[in-house]
């Protein structure tokens, strides 16, 4: 055989088959350079085939930026993308339902075009690093044999439609809801109009509202399972995000009919497609528009769609055999054995939990950071077939659960994981931690997000029995920067990364959240108590929890305790551990965990007195997050309108203090700061980031002009502080960016 | 078509692997160039997955990895890209860089690190054209035998590993005792 297109033949579906072709032949023309760099890159992500740090070719080894020189030359996948650069694939899992062969096919492409490792992220997909664009259509073609699609994975599309890991299994449901998941994945697939929006589109199913499992709170469209007069239907909900600034989605239908629920979303697709922001980035998601207009205009425009759509036969057609997705057991119910092991009790307290179908339970693998091998994907197989069947799911919490075990096997599963090292107990506690990529592969981490998820699991794993249950049973999720593809904002305890300028160097830091709520499809977001060095991160935790536990009044839960002693108090706990030290007393503040590259980008100087002078912009900022805890306060105390007036401040304190370092004169008014801003920093460019553009100056500007703070109930005070919160990092960036500039040209 | 994605594998002498060390070395190996004729791009670290590839040296043509798979610790060197040579040639290659990594490991004071050079691992991560069969074995055990032979001197016993669900993979007993310098200086 020459070729996997040739060896696999007919086992391909005709329509993937052709589209890899077609992608393969874009890869040839972007070769002959036949094809714009812009349209190869969305193509590209289209297909599943994303980027990764470094990928413009320049890499800073600690020492100072350099250049990797790969073979291709100038050759580009994309603006300022190298050709031969390492790339990651992220494989679309719907709902995150895995079957053996699948998972003995996606292990093969770790091995043969990847590091031997795959890692499931918190929207069940797949993803392999550091593969080779032209080793991508070939790798399609083996996903596609066994009935995989990575269309539409990325780019401004439909990602992956997830739900709940137990969607058929539970106690709690009100329906499956596997079957709705998939039409909607399949009628969604490609469809006209979904292909021209301006940002991606994320769906989420839950069987029930209560549990956490669907999280659809923070998707761009939810469905909740409901039965109403004996009638299957569903919530549902638009408009929730996390990224920058997390929202809530807005109920757009308290009860969709189960054959109203294709054309609604269609309807809400052309609605977003024709309406969404396609010129800004940043405020393209779903959630702006809906913001925009009002959810009360926005049911409108859906609805006046819907009266417009062509009936479609895929609505319904589904609906006559909804159990085609069910998963069928491959042994007989039974119980736990009486003599099971103290070893399996203590995995079997977390990692199994029993079905609806009695003698049936799901056992939960708990994978470090979402990571596992190869070899033990083909193992994990292999214990599928033997004991539960096509029933492998992926979940939002970076795990993987197997479905339909009998309880007459459960400790020989056990066994088998024994076997392969993965019989770690403890899902779904602290120990059990989620993280996305952060500085390890991706092209936005701030901080090493998966280096601290790792050291944090090490250091509790060591301690986990002796942890109080209600410690024992915290979540912790954290995010390399504000994008919170870590789902920080839903934990009980959160972490995102920034970094921080200390003495003319850069600290790596992660913001501390607190109070997130992860039941009820993750109901509300937790507030940013305050900035912490990333290497005293294991202390905030250790203080946070013992502040919990020696403060609490009776059983009174973290989530209760937050709310009753609010988060200023956690603030002055943290406070002895806000500040690094300096460099030459200990340099490991200024690396990250995992990393000992130098936290520096660039080749910053340091002066003579550097250390111990510190400038005005400095003392600015300083006083501008005083100002946002402050605000933050007044938030907790009720007073929406003070919250308000409070964040726009702590923004115009900031601005003022980047203004100056400019030296430019201005006075103390608003209007004379802002002007000065938008005039110096903004239209200059000076304060865009370099990813979100002028995102994060646009908040200002707006509140300014529309003077929001007035008046301002708790969800635009809330709003406000997230986004005051964005512009203090963009300050905290910018003063970076302009110290590395000015000693550049001192140079 | 030739299939080119050699993987050799040398294991350490007994003798406990702190991973977390291999971290700071390979990035000082990326800073300084220490594989002058590669392209090293980043470190991966994966010393938290149980029988894992530990740390990784991400290259353009080739990963080096400080694995801890079945447990056993060892230098793995990975091709990824194509060899510009012979069949025999790239087998040779592969066996010449995975022991230069070996030797550069066990001149890091930091590591104390020793490979033995009595077993390697040698693996095809490429199912098309290297099928794990009796035909690859056919094919590729000469090559090995004339490889293991150029290092290591002795006769080597080869054993052939695993199910066609996995990769190629051929166990050496090359019959040797020596170090890794000697079996470059024999090469």
């Amino acid at each position: 055989m020459t070729s996997w297109k040739e060896q696999l033949g007919d086992r391909i579906p005709e329509q993937l088959a052709g589209e890899v072709d077609l992608f393969e032949g874009q890869i040839e023309l972007k070769k002959q350079g036949k094809l714009d760099d812009k349209i190869f890159a969305e193509t590209r992500l289209r297909r599943g085939v994303y980027g990764q740090r470094y990928d413009n070719g320049l890499r800073d080894d600690g020492t100072g930026q350099k250049t990797l020189a790969f073979p291709c030359g100038d050759l580009t996948k994309g603006p300022d993308t190298v050709w031969d650069a390492p790339g990651m694939m992220r494989i679309k899992i719907p709902f995150g339902k895995l079957t053996a062969e699948q998972l003995d096919v996606l292990s093969e492409l770790a091995e043969e075009n990847s590091d031997s490792i795959l890692h499931v992220t918190t929207r069940q997909d797949i993803q392999l690093h550091f593969i080779h664009i032209e080793e991508a259509p070939d790798m399609m073609r083996r996903l596609a044999s066994v009935g995989i699609t990575t269309r539409e994975a990325c780019g401004n599309s439909v990602r992956n439609v997830t739900a709940c890991e137990y969607a058929g299994v539970c106690t709690t449901q009100a329906f499956d809801v596997t079957p709705y998941a998939n039409a909607i994945t399949q009628f969604l697939l490609g469809h006209p109009d979904v292909q021209d929006f301006g940002r991606k589109f994320k769906i989420a199913f839950s069987g029930c509202e209560d549990n956490p499992c669907g999280l659809v709170t923070f998707h761009d469209l939810g469905a909740v399972a409901h039965v109403r007069d004996g009638k299957r239907g569903f919530r549902v909900v638009v408009g929730g995000g996390l990224g920058a600034v997390p929202v809530q989605a807005k109920v757009l239908a308290e009860f969709c009919p189960e054959e109203e629920l294709l054309p609604l979303a269609q309807a809400v697709s052309r609605v977003f497609a024709r309406l969404g922001e396609k010129q800004s980035r940043a405020r393209a998601r779903i959630k702006f528009l809906v913001q925009k207009v009002g959810i009360d205009e926005f049911k409108k425009l859906v609805a006046e769609e819907r009266e417009g759509l062509r009936p479609d036969e895929r609505w319904t057609a589904f609906l006559d055999d909804l159990h085609a997705t069910d998963e069928k057991p491959v042994r007989d119910p039974g119980a736990i054995p009486g003599d099971a092991p103290a070893g399996f009790r203590a995995w079997a307290e977390h990692n199994l939990k029993p079905q609806a179908q009695e003698g049936y339970y799901s056992a939960i693998v708990k994978l470090p950071l979402g990571d596992f091998t190869a070899t033990q994907g083909r193992a994990l197989a292999d214990l599928a077939r033997k004991y539960t069947g096509d029933s492998i799911r992926c979940t939002v919490e970076q795990n993987l659960t197997f479905r339909w075990l009998s309880g007459a096997d459960a400790v020989a599963f056990y066994d088998g994981l024994i076997a392969l090292q993965m019989a770690a107990a403890g899902a779904g506690t602290i120990t059990d931690m989620t993280s996305c990529p952060g500085t390890d592969t991706c092209k936005l981490g701030i901080s090493a997000s998966r280096g601290l998820t790792g050291e944090l699991r090490k250091r509790l794993t060591l301690v986990e029995d002796e942890l109080d249950p209600a410690v024992r049973a915290l979540r912790m999720k954290a995010s390399g920067c504000f994008n919170s593809c870590g789902q920080h904002h839903a934990a009980d305890i959160g972490f995102t990364g920034v970094s921080r300028q200390v003495g003319g160097r850069k600290v790596p830091h992660f913001n501390i959240v607190l109070g997130g709520q992860w039941t009820e499809n993750a109901k509300s977001y937790g507030l940013v108590v305050g900035a912490v060095p990333s290497k005293n991160i294991p202390k905030a935790v250790d203080l946070i929890t013992e502040h919990y536990l020696a403060n609490r009044e009776g059983d009174e839960s973290f989530q209760a305790f937050i709310a009753r002693v609010g988060k200023r108090e956690f603030r002055k706990v943290l406070a002895p551990i806000q500040k690094p030290p300096p460099y030459e007393e200990d340099p490991s503040y200024y690396s990250d965990w995992g990393n000992p590259r130098e936290y520096t980008i660039g080749d910053i100087g340091i002066g003579e007195c550097a250390g111990e002078i510190v400038p005005f912009v400095e003392f600015g900022l300083q006083q501008a997050e005083q100002q946002l805890h402050d605000a933050q306060d007044a938030l907790e105390a009720g007073q929406s309108e003070a919250a308000a007036l409070g964040a726009f401040t702590a923004m115009v304190t900031a601005a003022k203090a980047l203004v100056r370092h400019l030296e430019v004169q201005v006075k103390d008014d608003a209007d004379d700061v802002v002007a000065n801003f938008k005039t110096h920093l903004h239209d200059t460019t000076l304060f865009h980031d370099p990813f979100a553009k002028g995102k994060f100056a646009a908040y200002l500007l707006k509140v300014h002009a529309e003077q929001s703070y007035e008046n301002a109930n708790d969800e635009i005070a809330h709003r406000m502080l997230d986004e005051a919160q964005l512009f203090l990092e963009a300050a905290h960036a910018c003063y970076e960016r302009l110290t590395q500039a000015a000693a550049a040209a001192a140079e | 078509m030739q299939a080119t994605k050699f993987q050799v594998k040398l294991y350490a002498r007994a003798g406990a692997i702190e991973l977390e060390k291999l971290v700071p070395v390979f990035h000082e190996w990326i800073r300084n160039k220490k594989i002058s004729d590669e392209l090293l791009i980043d470190v991966a670290d994966y010393a938290h997955v149980p029988q894992g590839p530990g740390v990784v040296l991400i290259g353009h043509q080739s990963d080096y990895y400080l694995d801890v798979a079945d447990d056993r610790p060892g230098l793995l060197y990975s091709r990824k890209r194509g060899f510009d040579g012979d069949f025999q040639a790239g087998i040779d290659d592969a066996f010449q860089r995975a022991l230069e990594a070996c030797e550069l490991l066990e001149a890091e004071s930091s590591l104390d690190l020793e490979f033995a050079t009595d077993e390697v691992l040698f693996r095809v991560q490429d199912r098309l054209n290297a099928p794990n069969g009796d035909a690859t074995y056919a094919e590729y055990k000469p090559a090995l035998e004339q490889a293991s032979a150029a290092f290591f001197g002795a006769a080597p016993s080869l054993e052939r590993l695993g199910t066609e669900r996995e990769p190629f993979a051929v166990r050496i007993h090359t019959g040797a005792s020596g170090s890794v310098a000697d079996a470059l200086a024999k090469h």
